[in-house]
């Protein structure tokens, strides 16, 4: 604090010289001017600066024509341009000390677009001169608004970090603390202090539950929870409308304009081209802003601070991140982070979880404020940056090989909202990244919407929600066997979050999707009339079910339901039912391992007799059907009586489903006959040419089939193969 | 009261036929103008803004096969408008012949006490509730798509199912609380 | 030229889309064609006004001939302020017969005696409007050119279309006009707007009406437009009945357009669950301001997409019957219920 009293004196002294010096020179200066009317606009600019610099005190406005005409002329390359660095320093000072009054005020305000940099001390004389009080309060308002705007783009932030308090004091005007939510982008957890909280806490006690108070009591909060014990309640809208900018539209401008001169300094890894235009947050809701771009010339002197930081811009290299893992400085605006392979990487393995947190809660405001409850509820204007948006996301996601926390709560409202179709590619993908639900809440949060959706929606709905669960069940198991602690079977399932489970707990929970994509195939197989691509992705899904065992080392065995089996069974497809007799055949490794197991040791887990008699009734219906020929003859599955049988007429209806006269092999067998009997015909069912046919179907690439054959009928093929058609012929 | 009944009718081979109930007539014209696409079968669609029905189309009106209510989450007049309308459907179409589609859910404008009451609307009536994004118009095609798919069930035009069935499957469950990000 | 007819001339250049600026200018004739050719639009407004300036001052232009640069804009762009409409009424017998150079006399005549510093300027529009320009001075000081007021009037018509006016110079105004155009009194029309065409295409009925005939309408007919026939709309008959009766209530096409229109209610506040407020005597007062950029589309909108009852209500409709859109509703009788807006003034 003292150091800002100090700054206010040193400022007020200046002043007092400069009045001195600018009375003799103002009016020689309006005689230069007038010579030099025609030449280049470059002169009239540094004049209209000159002139800014040592106008006087107490000059009027209106009708002061050399006042328009510099400011006209400052205006004009400002919005060309941008305005350099000292041209900010001077126009500011100019401003903000009002010695023209309040009137032109705003207007120069409104024009200080930066063409790169903003210097740190002219923001600090602001700040000063905001203190003396003779400001009115939407100026004071739109002064701060012009801060947050340009923040990134101030050189330095020590000093300015010195004057946080007095920023803060402003916090008793109302006004001013709705735009205040962007004020704490800056983000100075050493900022947050008791006095600041209480003050806080003071206020809102006084004005109500406000909800720009609580908004940053939250942002507090996710600093030092240790000093907000007060409960914020989750719902909050639109607290800050910050949206309303003044200088969004310019800058945008200005920085195309200037091309890439700004961005210069970043050096991202995964720089990416559509960068250009992705400034920050403000400019454009959803776009990634850029990592602050400014490379900090004066790290060296920095010496008062304990430790000395390094921003997370300047480390190029994973060597460089590794040597500076300990004082990394977080960028202001913690989208920029999702952008970033390092600062990825740096996330994955720091323990602070601040970070964390504060990427947390931006994107939760991101998702909710921006896409969740866009303003007119439609996502057609702002779709392509929206998607841009959620890609990206889904990058660092991929990244990390883990879902944020956010993501995972915004779609959780937003499943409950969703019409199936907007952002379908990338919410089923930001869906497949959520951690594992207690089996307790997974039917309230997921399933629930997601059935909802599912049955109402197309067949390509269906085969991508197939794909999605897949792949969530996969990075479940994958996140299973790589955390899992074998001693205490506690798992900690994110390296992140602290929650912890039990095996037991993670058990059910995998069950219960099983069961449900189970379902969802089931009935969404009847409804599409056995369609063939949502066979293939139903089996996709149960190739991943049938390894839990021996791949990922969980001890779950969960068998499909008929109404997956059958139509798999039965379809006309040969792959389908290659794909089963392959599943089938790892379910036969997996069972008969479990059950070594069991032997071995007493605590290998405990298959129930339901699942390995579901397993035997498939295999014997597999095997009475395709190899026996004896469909319908024993088994707990499907009954006819005989004389029903009879009186459909079907010739031979017990071989209808043998690999010879299933629907899927047939054309096989056509061919197969056609090739070695030729035409002469030979009691198919004879062990010879069966075996060869088998043979031959094997070579036709049915790997499934050929290891289903091996692993349950016969393996030592094909010298087995008779002892089973003898009796049939 | 005249009812709108949904047997009272034979129906006829390979059509199906939809009623779009909309108070702001919105949506409701580009949904039809999507719905009769379908080349599947042959789609009837019928537009009202409210029921009931008028009289004198009673004869030449085919059998309707499914009855949607489209609320508009913005209007408070559109919730009241399709609520009223709702006593003047034959209870029997409540076995899976009547469907909720809620538009303009993610604006910011919707008080969640409408999105609760509507979501409580059609959890008691056994009724699915369909979100749509009827600004763009592949949203509007992909409502038209989900309510095609519920139509040719609820018409018998798919093997294997029925509307009962389907709405079993489908129909909306009650407001559930879901957890709001907290930084806790 | 003097200081105001600087300052006007930056004014009107100011006002002047920069694109338009050449054909004003040369529309104005006040500047040679060789002038015209040596400025350079593409520069700033503030380079342009610094150069017409010194045309002008060779051109030994003075105040008056800015007035007439100024008048060509208003008349150019009359959609900047707020035209109020003014009605005469009981006019002479030798009212029909006042032609324009008359009128022109009668105005000014009538004007400079009730003022002494007044400057007019007449003038007749392509499309028989007369533009009048004062600019007021007062007893000691020159014509103020900075805030002239704008009357239009069409001759043979009873209205008066004015914007710019303060309320202490109303009744000279006032005066002059119905001494020239012979009529015996003025009053407020109540009719205000931004768009100076709609108010007068209101006032004289220059919209498309439609009037209710029992027999089907072309209306009707216009809205079965070809659609699929797998496609019915049920209440169809009713949505035409309703768009019938709205445009029978605001007419037909493109309609005029109004900014807002506003009920001012001194009326009895009555609400049966509310007794305290019920009780009281004097009346509950409170302005109801409808605003939309096309009002009475709107209001057609509404009444035909249902959100309005139909017949559309009185209160509404008067807008376009009444030519008006400001009205005070009080209650008829003590204790009725019925509400009739009664026209004031």
């Amino acid at each position: 604090m003292a150091e800002a009293f100090s700054l206010i004196h040193s400022d007020r002294s200046c002043l007092g010289e400069q009045s001195v010096s600018s009375q003799s020179g103002n009016r020689s200066v309006r005689v230069a001017e007038k010579e030099r009317r025609k030449n280049e606009a470059e002169d009239s600019f540094v004049l209209a600066l000159k002139y800014f610099t040592d106008v006087e005190a107490g000059t009027p406005v209106t009708g002061n024509d050399d006042f328009e005409n510099h400011l006209v002329q400052v205006e004009k390359v400002a919005y060309s341009r941008g305005l350099a660095p000292e041209a900010i320093a001077t126009m500011l000072e100019f401003a903000m000390s009002s010695r023209m009054g309040n009137g032109p005020c705003v207007r120069v305000l409104k024009c200080l677009l930066p063409a790169s940099v903003v210097p740190q001390d002219c923001v600090v004389r602001a700040v000063a001169w905001l203190c003396v009080g003779k400001i009115p309060v939407n100026t004071k308002v739109l002064f701060v608004k012009w801060v947050l705007t340009v923040f990134d783009m101030i050189e330095a932030k020590d000093q300015l970090r010195a004057v946080y308090g007095f920023i803060f004091s402003f916090v008793t005007e109302e006004t001013l603390v709705r735009v205040w939510h962007g004020y704490n982008c800056l983000c100075f957890v050493v900022l947050v202090r008791v006095f600041r909280v209480r003050k806080l806490l003071e206020l809102q006690s006084k004005l109500g539950r406000q909800p720009f108070l609580l908004h940053l009591l939250s942002l507090y909060k996710v600093f030092c929870p240790e000093l907000v014990t007060l409960s914020v309640p989750s719902r909050m809208r639109s607290g800050f409308k910050n949206h309303v900018n003044p200088w969004k539209s310019a800058l945008i401008g200005v920085q195309k304009r200037n091309g890439l001169q700004v961005a210069s300094g970043i050096s991202l890894t995964v720089a990416s081209k559509e960068k250009t235009n992705s400034r920050k947050r403000k400019l454009c809701h959803l776009e990634l802003p850029a990592m602050n771009s400014v490379v900090n010339n004066e790290a060296k002197t920095e010496q008062s601070y304990s430790l000395k930081v390094v921003p997370l811009v300047q480390i190029n290299s994973f060597a460089q991140l590794l040597e500076n893992m300990h004082r990394i400085e977080l960028p202001a605006q913690m989208g920029s982070l999702l952008s970033s392979s390092l600062a990825l990487q740096y996330l994955d393995c720091v323990q602070d979880e601040s970070a964390l947190l504060r990427l947390n809660f931006w994107l939760g405001h991101a998702f909710q404020e921006e896409f969740l409850f866009s303003g007119d509820g439609g996502a057609c204007q702002n779709s392509e940056e929206t998607l841009q948006f959620l890609n990206r996301l889904l990058c660092a996601q991929n990244f990390l090989q883990e879902g944020f926390y956010s993501s995972e709560t915004f779609l959780y409202k937003f499943l409950t909202l969703w019409d199936g179709s907007l952002f379908r590619p990338q919410i089923l993908g930001l869906l497949s990244n959520i951690p594992v639900i207690p089996s307790s809440q997974i039917e309230r949060l997921v399933f629930e919407p997601l059935k909802q959706l599912y049955f109402t929606s197309s067949l390509f709905f269906k085969c991508g929600l197939l794909e999605c669960m897949t792949n969530m069940l996969l990075r479940w198991l994958t996140w299973h066997s790589v955390y899992a602690l074998e001693d205490d079977l506690d798992i900690s399932l994110n390296s992140h979050t602290s929650i912890n489970m039990t095996l037991s707990g993670f058990k059910d929970s995998v069950m219960e999707l099983i069961h449900f994509v189970g379902h969802l195939a089931c009935v969404g197989l009847r409804l599409e009339g056995c369609h063939s691509l949502l066979l293939s992705f139903t089996l996709d899904f149960y190739e991943t079910v049938c390894d839990t065992f021996l791949k990922y080392g969980l001890p779950l065995l969960v068998m499909p339901p008929p109404g997956v089996f059958y139509p798999a069974f039965l379809a006309t497809e040969t792959v389908s039912v290659d794909r089963l007799a392959f599943i089938m055949h790892r379910y036969k490794i997996n069972l008969a391992s479990a059950k070594s197991q069991e032997k071995l040791t007493e605590q290998a887990f405990h298959i129930s007799r339901q699942t390995i008699s579901e397993f035997n009734h498939y295999v014997v219906v597999m095997v009475n059907c395709l190899w026996n020929s004896k469909m319908f003859h024993t088994g707990p599955g499907v009954q006819l009586r005989e004389e029903l049988l009879v009186k459909s007429n079907v010739p031979q209806y017990w071989k209808r489903f043998d690999l010879i006269h299933h629907h899927a092999f047939m054309s096989y067998a056509f061919d197969f006959h056609n090739q070695v009997c030729g035409k002469k015909s030979h009691p198919w069912h004879h062990s010879k040419p069966w075996g060869w046919y088998v043979e031959y179907l094997f070579t036709m690439g049915f790997d499934g089939l050929k290891q289903f054959v091996q692993t349950l009928i016969s393996p030592q093929l094909p010298a087995g193969i008779t002892q089973n058609q003898n009796q049939q012929t | 009261m005249s009812l709108l009944k949904p047997f009272s009718k034979l129906p006829n081979i390979n059509t199906a036929s939809i009623l779009l109930v909309e108070s702001e007539e919105h949506l409701q014209q580009s949904l039809a103008d999507v719905l009769v696409e379908e080349s599947s079968i042959t789609v009837n669609v019928r537009l009202a803004k409210s029921l009931p029905l008028p009289k004198e189309n009673d004869k030449d009106r085919p059998r309707i096969d499914l009855v949607v209510f489209i609320i508009n989450l913005s209007s408070e007049q559109s919730f009241i408008s399709a609520e009223a309308s709702l006593k003047y459907l034959d209870p029997g179409y409540f076995l899976g012949k009547v469907c909720f589609m809620v538009t303009s859910a993610r604006s910011a404008a919707v008080p969640t006490e409408r999105m609760d009451a509507v979501r409580k609307l059609a959890a008691s009536l056994h009724s699915p509730l369909l979100f749509a994004e009827h600004q763009t118009s592949e949203g509007v095609a992909a409502a038209a798509e989900r309510l095609l798919g519920i139509l040719k069930v609820s018409a018998g035009v798919v093997p294997m199912t029925t509307a009962l069935y389907l709405s079993n499957l489908t129909r909306c469950t009650l407001p559930t609380d879901i957890e709001q990000p907290s930084f806790d | 030229m003097n200081d105001p007819g600087k300052c006007l001339l930056k004014r009107v250049i100011r006002r002047i889309p920069a694109n338009m600026l050449k054909t004003t200018l040369s529309h104005w004739g006040r500047v040679s064609d060789a002038q015209l050719q040596s400025v350079d639009f593409t520069t700033s407004k503030w380079a342009l006004t610094e150069k017409l300036l010194n045309i002008c001052e060779e051109n030994e232009l003075t105040v008056k001939h800015v007035t007439e640069l100024e008048m060509i804009h208003v008349i150019d762009y009359p959609n900047l302020g707020m035209w109020y409409a003014f009605q005469l009424f009981d006019p002479d017998d030798a009212a029909p017969s006042v032609d324009m150079t008359q009128f022109k006399e009668q105005f000014k005549f009538h004007l400079s005696k009730l003022m002494r510093n007044v400057s007019v300027k007449i003038k007749k529009h392509t499309d028989e409007a007369i533009w009048i320009r004062v600019a007021w001075g007062d007893g000691f000081s020159r014509p103020n050119h900075m805030k002239p007021t704008y009357v239009v009037h069409h001759l043979q018509s009873s209205y008066v279309f004015v914007t710019r006016l303060t309320s202490k110079l109303k009744p000279l105004l006032s005066q002059a006009l119905v001494l020239s155009t012979r009529y015996q009194g003025i009053k407020d029309a109540n009719l205000s707007g931004r768009n100076l065409a709609a108010l007068r295409n209101l006032l004289m009925r220059q919209y498309q009406q439609v009037f209710s005939t029992k027999f089907s309408t072309p209306l009707a007919e216009k809205s079965e437009n070809i659609s699929n026939p797998q496609i019915e709309r049920e209440q169809a008959e009713s949505a035409t009945k309703r768009h019938q009766m709205a445009c029978e209530a605001f007419g037909d096409g493109v309609l005029p357009q109004l900014q807002s229109a506003v009920y001012k209610l001194e009326t009895k506040f009555r609400d049966h669950n509310n007794k305290t407020m019920t009780d009281r005597e004097e009346p509950f007062k409170c302005i109801v301001k409808f605003t939309s950029t096309n009002l009475l589309e709107s209001l057609r909108h509404c009444a035909s997409s249902g959100i309005a009852s139909t017949p559309v209500t009185p209160l509404l409709s008067s807008v376009p019957v009444k030519g008006r859109n400001y009205f005070v509703i009080t209650d008829n009788v003590p204790g009725s219920s019925s509400q009739t807006n009664r026209p004031q003034k």
